[in-house]
């Protein structure tokens, strides 16, 4: 049999526009509602705490202004959230306390992330009996309760913030340095490493172009929801008195008044608490929904 | 088996030194002392109890007899509560913070599994997104938020409950509840995920081309597989457990081990901080071991390594 | 009466990017004790085919859009759960290309074997094991007991094939289906596997389906073969007749394509393009742009497998109308 012409030809395959990875990942990002929604609020929220943060009197009403005649008031006209036992307007609190605590937690998270990814790499880079002690280290410290040291410290050292960012810092490392070096190990092994290395590029160059850009997906990713961790951790030394002292407020020292007093004037509580909560929440489901964007393994269907 | 154990044993007690030194450096380093709250005393009497508690002596020396009097088990009096030493007041604190957290692990357990394995095995459905959407809130609710809010829904406006208070049965409940609530929500997700990633492998298909039922799919073949990440996460969740604690411990009135350590610290008791930093350090290296071991034992393939 | 029946089956994958129809209007049977072989590339639908059968096809995304699968007088798509699971791994047992990731890695080989046994027979666990032991026996697999408390990553490739074969025999079924079983073997195994399966059929008289991209194996082993391109039976025949009678232009591409019978030293033919879009099908004959037989009516008219003479189905359109000699 004779392959004479065929009739049908075969249909070259059609160009289609490439898109980069990034692409990819913030077209998947936009289509998850929620961590839409989570970006939406963060963005809001904290323009409207840093605005407070940076200029206090831009409701009118200062964070630490009392007015000891008013005393604590539910939320009305001229407090739209009421105001405490010392009269001081509860919103004006509240946006500046929250500035105070997304500022811990950018600055804490920076601590961690610098510890944790330099860690991290070297352990990575440096693999075998280096990277055994190094990630042993980690494995030891990641399940002892550090808060207790957190606390000892801020407790016999004072409570200034910059201790505070550190102190709550040095505690989170632990699990950006884990994933770091994981991620680093395994690009480390990837083809595409021994492929620049065939073709001569230069270990620092390999290093910048091919392996940087594949730790940024993690890292970002877990950032985001370290911040939150950070937060927490915050509130709940203010709660025991030693972050953020009166009559500076951060969320955490606003739930703390709050809790005292929450039969009489339950406002004290709820505000702060839901507004923390809404945060947490947007950065939770923002932090899900980078992971899901940037994590190229596993499509769902 | 045996040698892992050792193992681990001989890798901790360096932690644990260096542990007890930092604490007892940064302790005598930091400004304050543990008489300085006693404004009525006179110096030479401040100076007279100083020098019974050996505070007088060079730091180096107070240091080794320190570290002299750990190795013997002696955790030396309390400041705070003269009288008493340590070792004492730890052991009647000691049980019941172990109390409230042994119940509230047991809480996280129970809600966080049974919330993660409906949801992966309902993916999409309502049984998925409604517990997910509860572990979410657990997960921003500190415990200082929820502990009130409980107490104020439960306690004082259904009359259900005690305000606060260790004495019956009952008033385990809403600390309990309080403290594991973000154990059950991390734990529900971790649990969720990993079976999720277990429904998704071939030797599940070979399960259901065999005929097992969906009961005998879940607790035969997916539970041990899944549940790893929740093991994994013990270790931790008792040293969080442990920390958490100190809250609940306040707002409860729960005359536990977390609330002596707080006050402590406040009150540069050194013997009684040094005392519960240690004894918390040991407890829960230990039960990583024990975390550990069960992780070696559910995985067959690293029992090879 | 046929073991299995199978009338119309079509199976669709509903996914974010649109509709993908695996499987489209596939019809055959099988008799008890016959051997037939499913034969084509990836994508052709040849196992998703067989997932349907045994409901293993996940739903969502994965629905049944159609058909019967007659095993006996139970109809396989349309019956309970409950009523599948009692015939799933009791008279109809499925073995799977990979038998490593096949196998549960946290249980002993031993607790696996038998379980089809616990769940199917009310027999002890004492009985069960010694048939478990027989069985691996069978398989050709020594130190039976010693193995029976070893984990699956402590065995090999072609042991771990053994162990499923003998699983899956465990409690003697009518059919078994046997989903690539050689693919991730080396070629000596592969022989050995295709024995042992020869072997289990002769002696339990059970049916056995084949599917395989390899005509070369399918043609050694089954009394019938069933050609299947995008999703769609091309031709079905006694494996002699398909290959000295080819009634389908795919089939014949098929034939020429095997390295084996070609000249040495010449260029290994292949079959021009790619298989079509499962998600955009073009009407008429799924294998019309690559065929080089095709006219334009190949591209137009829907395609249906016809019995021409009988027990040789083909679904060429040309050769249906015009009996064009492919």
């Amino acid at each position: 049999m004779d392959s004479s012409t065929p009739i049908a030809s075969v249909a070259p395959a059609e160009s289609e526009g490439g898109s980069s990875f990034w692409q990819d990942a913030r077209h998947r990002l936009w289509q998850n509602k929620l961590a839409v929604f989570g970006l939406v609020v963060l963005s809001i929220l904290a323009a409207l705490c840093f605005a407070t943060y940076l200029f206090p009197n831009i409701s009118g009403y200062t964070y630490e202004r009392q007015n000891l005649a008013l005393g604590p008031v539910p939320p009305s006209r001229a407090h739209w959230l009421g105001t405490d036992a010392l009269g001081r307007d509860l919103l004006a609190r509240l946006l500046y306390g929250g500035g105070i605590s997304l500022l811990v937690g950018l600055c804490a998270t920076l601590v961690s992330l610098t510890i944790g990814v330099i860690y991290g790499a070297i352990a990575g880079f440096a693999g075998g009996k280096l990277d055994m002690v190094m990630m042993r280290m980690v494995d030891i410290l990641y399940a002892l309760p550090f808060a207790i040291f957190v606390i000892l410290l801020m407790v016999f050292f004072g409570q200034n913030l910059i201790l505070l960012f550190v102190a709550i810092g040095a505690v989170e490392w632990l699990t950006m340095a884990r994933i770091v070096r994981g991620q680093v190990m395994a690009v480390k092994r990837q083809e595409f490493v021994e492929a620049a290395h065939a073709l001569g590029l230069r270990e620092g160059r390999i290093i910048f172009r091919h392996i940087v850009p594949n730790l940024l997906g993690p890292i970002i990713v877990y950032a985001t929801l370290t911040v939150p961790e950070v937060i927490l951790l915050e509130s709940f030394l203010s709660f025991l008195g030693l972050g953020v002292q009166p009559p500076q407020s951060s969320w955490g020292v606003l739930i703390k008044e709050g809790a005292e007093v929450m039969e009489e004037y339950p406002w004290l509580l709820i505000y702060p608490g839901a507004v923390m909560a809404l945060t947490l929440f947007s950065l939770n489901f923002l932090g899900d929904g980078l992971r899901d964007a940037l994590d190229v393994r596993g499509s769902k269907d | 088996m045996v040698r892992f154990i050792t193992r681990r044993f001989f890798e901790t007690i360096p932690v644990l030194f260096v542990i007890a030194t930092a604490t007892f450096f940064m302790m005598r380093l930091a400004p304050g002392g543990p008489f300085d709250a006693e404004k009525q005393v006179l110096p030479e009497i401040r100076a007279r109890m100083e020098a019974h508690y050996g505070l007088d002596k060079p730091l180096f020396q107070q240091y080794l007899l320190q570290m002299k009097h750990l190795l013997q088990g002696d955790l030396g009096p309390s400041f705070k509560y003269p009288g008493r030493t340590v070792n004492e007041i730890i052991a009647d604190a000691f049980p019941v913070s172990l109390e409230l957290g042994c119940e509230s692990l047991v809480v996280a357990l129970l809600l966080g599994l049974a919330a993660g394995m409906t949801a992966s095995l309902k993916q999409n459905s309502a049984w998925d997104h409604v517990p997910m959407a509860l572990a979410m809130i657990g997960l921003c609710l500190p415990t200082f938020v929820l502990g009130p809010l409980l107490i104020s829904a439960f306690a004082l406006h259904l009359d259900w409950f005690n305000a606060a208070g260790w004495f019956f049965p009952r008033d385990r409940v809403l600390p309990a509840l309080t403290l594991g609530a973000f154990y059950a929500a991390y734990i529900a997700r971790l649990c969720r995920g990993g079976f999720l990633e277990i429904l998704n492998q071939d030797y599940i298909r070979t399960a259901r081309a065999k005929g097992a039922s969906g009961a005998r799919i879940l607790f035969k073949h997916a539970l041990r597989g899944g549940i790893l990440p929740v093991v994994s996460f013990l270790g931790p969740a008792v040293a969080g457990l442990l920390t958490g604690s100190f809250v609940v411990e306040t707002i409860f009135g729960v005359p536990g081990l977390g609330r002596y350590f707080v006050t402590a610290a406040f009150n540069r008791d050194y013997f009684m901080v040094m005392g519960s930093v240690l004894f918390y350090a040991c407890f829960v290296v230990a039960l990583n071991l024990v975390a550990d071991v069960v992780l070696v034992w559910l995985n067959p393939k690293l029992r090879f390594e | 009466m046929p073991l299995l029946t199978v009338q119309n089956l079509s199976t669709a994958f509903h996914t974010r990017h649109g509709v993908v129809r695996a499987v489209q209007d596939v019809s055959f049977q099988l008799e008890r004790g016959e051997t037939l072989g499913i034969v084509g590339e990836s994508g052709s639908g040849k196992s998703v085919t067989c997932y349907s059968i045994m409901g293993l096809v996940p739903q969502p995304p994965g629905r049944i859009e159609g058909g019967r699968a007659l095993f006996g007088s139970v109809d396989l798509l349309a019956c309970s759960r409950r009523e599948l699971n009692r015939i799933r791994g009791r008279r109809i047992s499925m073995i799977f290309q990979d038998a490593m990731t096949s196998l549960n890695p946290f249980l002993r080989i031993g607790e696996q074997l038998i379980e089809p046994l616990m769940i199917h027979e009310k027999i002890p666990r004492s009985a069960a094991t010694d048939r478990a032991l027989a069985m691996l026996d069978e398989a050709g697999i020594s130190e039976a007991e010693h193995r029976l408390k070893m984990y699956p990553h402590e065995f090999s490739g072609g042991m771990r094939q053994r162990v499923m074969i003998a699983m899956a025999l465990i409690t003697k079924p009518d059919l078994l289906i046997a989903d690539e079983p050689t693919t991730a073997l080396d070629v000596t195994v592969q022989a050995q596997i295709l024995e042992l399966i020869k072997k289990m059929q002769s002696e339990l008289g059970m049916a056995v389906i084949l599917v395989s991209h390899d005509l070369g194996i399918v043609s050694g082993f089954c009394d019938r073969v069933m050609v299947m391109y995008a999703g769609r039976v091309m031709e079905s025949a006694r494996t002699d007749d398909l290959f000295y009678d080819t009634k389908h232009p795919y089939t014949r591409g098929l034939r020429n394509s095997i390295p084996a019978l070609q000249m040495k030293g010449a260029e290994l033919h292949t079959i021009p393009g790619q298989p079509p879009d499962p998600q955009h099908p073009l009407p008429g004959c799924p294998f019309a742009p690559r065929c080089i037989h095709a006219v334009d009516y190949c591209a137009q008219e829907e395609i249906v497998l016809v019995d021409s003479p009988p027990q040789h189905g083909t679904a060429c359109l040309r050769v249906q109308k015009e009996n064009l000699s492919v």
